[in-house]
């Protein structure tokens, strides 16, 4: 019995560390359990969902294809500048984001608890997607790739307690870092210079210093409130992600390493 | 204990199909209500201490290959619910014939307020000090309201699903 425990846990470290191996096989077991469930819940939820919001529905129909027809426009006119920098940013050797190659792929589940911020993704190391990768949708960054299976990868969103992002804003050479404050909170940065020029509406970008984790101008959060303490030299910003987050079903993994 | 041990494994099984599909998609003010904690409360309030703690031990570490949270974490949780309330349940506190009717919702609701705490300061000592940085109030208090309700109809289940450990118990 020992013995065989003790195989299966040096075959589980093998294959991936022992907590992979007892996710993978966990998976095994509860997933028959998950798709009976869904199964039977999924239709009778779209279908009761769908009675009471069908008015909604139509609505939301017509905003995105404003909206479809808004971003159709930019993407012309954008065409010429995106071309452009692309050529200034290559001539001064420093990535940028609209030259690096992406993988797109669909959002399958989202986090099951209320204290990790994180989605599970369709596409994994089989298409190139490898942990520390940059994930963008809804026009801004929403997080890191954190783990990979062949065909599945696990996204933390920048919203997580344990996310950190070094930012920039303008043309202003000040970085800031930022983190997230949970799944319902935004982000925040603490004890901000006096000095830094940052009002509310201000857009924040990945700054792409050396040794960043992310490469630099993906738009992350713009600035909701500044909180000053009286006496304090410093103020805490509140932000709001750029991208929302509670309705990302379809994104772009950009295949960039922080190593590179 | 082993008569009601398949039974028991199989209903937490499915529960946490439940949890995974349906609860941490229904997200009431932005929580998600734990139902594989409130699983084990109410197994223990039916006084099986082991199958309560068996329980919690699996509705957790199966919850916890799902999510990116500190492993095990809410197995511990699970556990620590699970026997606080066969403690209660051997002594015949929240039994759903002779006690009062509120006893178990209430029970249940300080359970389900406590058990985000637990995880947070459990958290510490997993090195894991940034679990406190979420809604923690809101979860409590919507854990708090959902144990409330939710307890009744599934300490119907625990008791029809641990009825072989009693009949074996007499």
């Amino acid at each position: 019995m020992a013995a065989g425990v003790s195989a299966l846990l040096v075959v589980l470290y093998i294959t991936g560390g022992v907590v992979s191996g007892l996710r993978g096989t966990a998976n095994l077991v509860v997933a028959p359990f998950s798709w009976a469930i869904d199964a039977v819940a999924k239709p009778i939820g779209h279908m009761l969902s769908g009675s009471v919001n069908y008015s909604d529905v139509v609505a939301q129909n017509q905003k995105l294809r404003y909206q479809l027809g808004q971003a159709q426009l930019r993407a012309n006119e954008g065409w010429a500048l995106a071309r452009q920098l692309q050529e200034m940013t290559t001539s001064l050797n420093v990535p940028f984001i609209g030259s690096l190659p992406t993988v797109s792929a669909q959002v399958t589940a989202i986090s099951p608890t209320n204290f990790a911020a994180t989605i599970d993704i369709s596409k994994g190391r089989d298409n190139g997607v490898l942990v520390g990768m940059p994930v963008v949708a809804n026009g801004g960054l929403i997080g890191a790739v954190v783990a990979t299976t062949p065909h599945g990868a696990t996204v933390r969103l920048i919203t997580d307690v344990n996310s950190s992002i070094g930012v920039t804003y303008g043309t202003s050479s000040t970085s800031l870092v930022i983190s997230g404050e949970g799944v319902n909170n935004g982000l925040g940065a603490t004890a901000v210079p006096l000095n830094t020029s940052l009002n509310p509406g201000t857009l924040l970008f990945t700054d792409g210093l050396s040794g960043a984790l992310f490469p630099p101008g993906i738009p992350v959060a713009t600035v909701s409130r500044v909180t000053l303490t009286p006496g304090a030299a410093t103020f805490n910003l509140s932000l709001k992600p750029v991208a929302d987050l509670a309705h990302v079903m379809y994104l772009d993994v950009v295949l960039w390493e922080p190593s590179t | 204990m082993r008569r009601a041990l398949v039974p028991i494994t199989l209903v937490t099984l499915a529960l946490v199909g439940v949890q995974l599909s349906i609860f941490s998609s229904l997200r009431f003010s932005g929580v998600v209500v734990m139902i594989v904690w409130l699983w084990p409360l109410v197994v223990g309030l039916a006084g099986l201490t082991s199958l309560s703690i068996w329980t919690a031990v699996i509705s957790g570490v199966f919850f916890d290959t799902h999510s990116m949270s500190p492993f095990g974490l809410t197995a511990v949780v699970g556990v620590a619910l699970a026997y606080s309330a066969s403690r209660l349940g051997k002594e015949g506190v929240g039994d759903l014939d002779s006690a009062a009717w509120w006893v178990t919702p209430a029970i249940a609701a300080v359970g389900g307020f406590l058990a985000p705490v637990l995880y947070v300061v459990g958290g510490f000592f997993e090195l894991s000090f940034s679990l406190g940085k979420s809604s923690l109030v809101q979860t409590m208090v919507v854990n708090a309201l959902a144990f409330a309700v939710l307890s009744r109809p599934l300490s119907r289940v625990a008791r029809l699903a641990g009825g072989f450990a009693a009949r074996a118990r007499r």
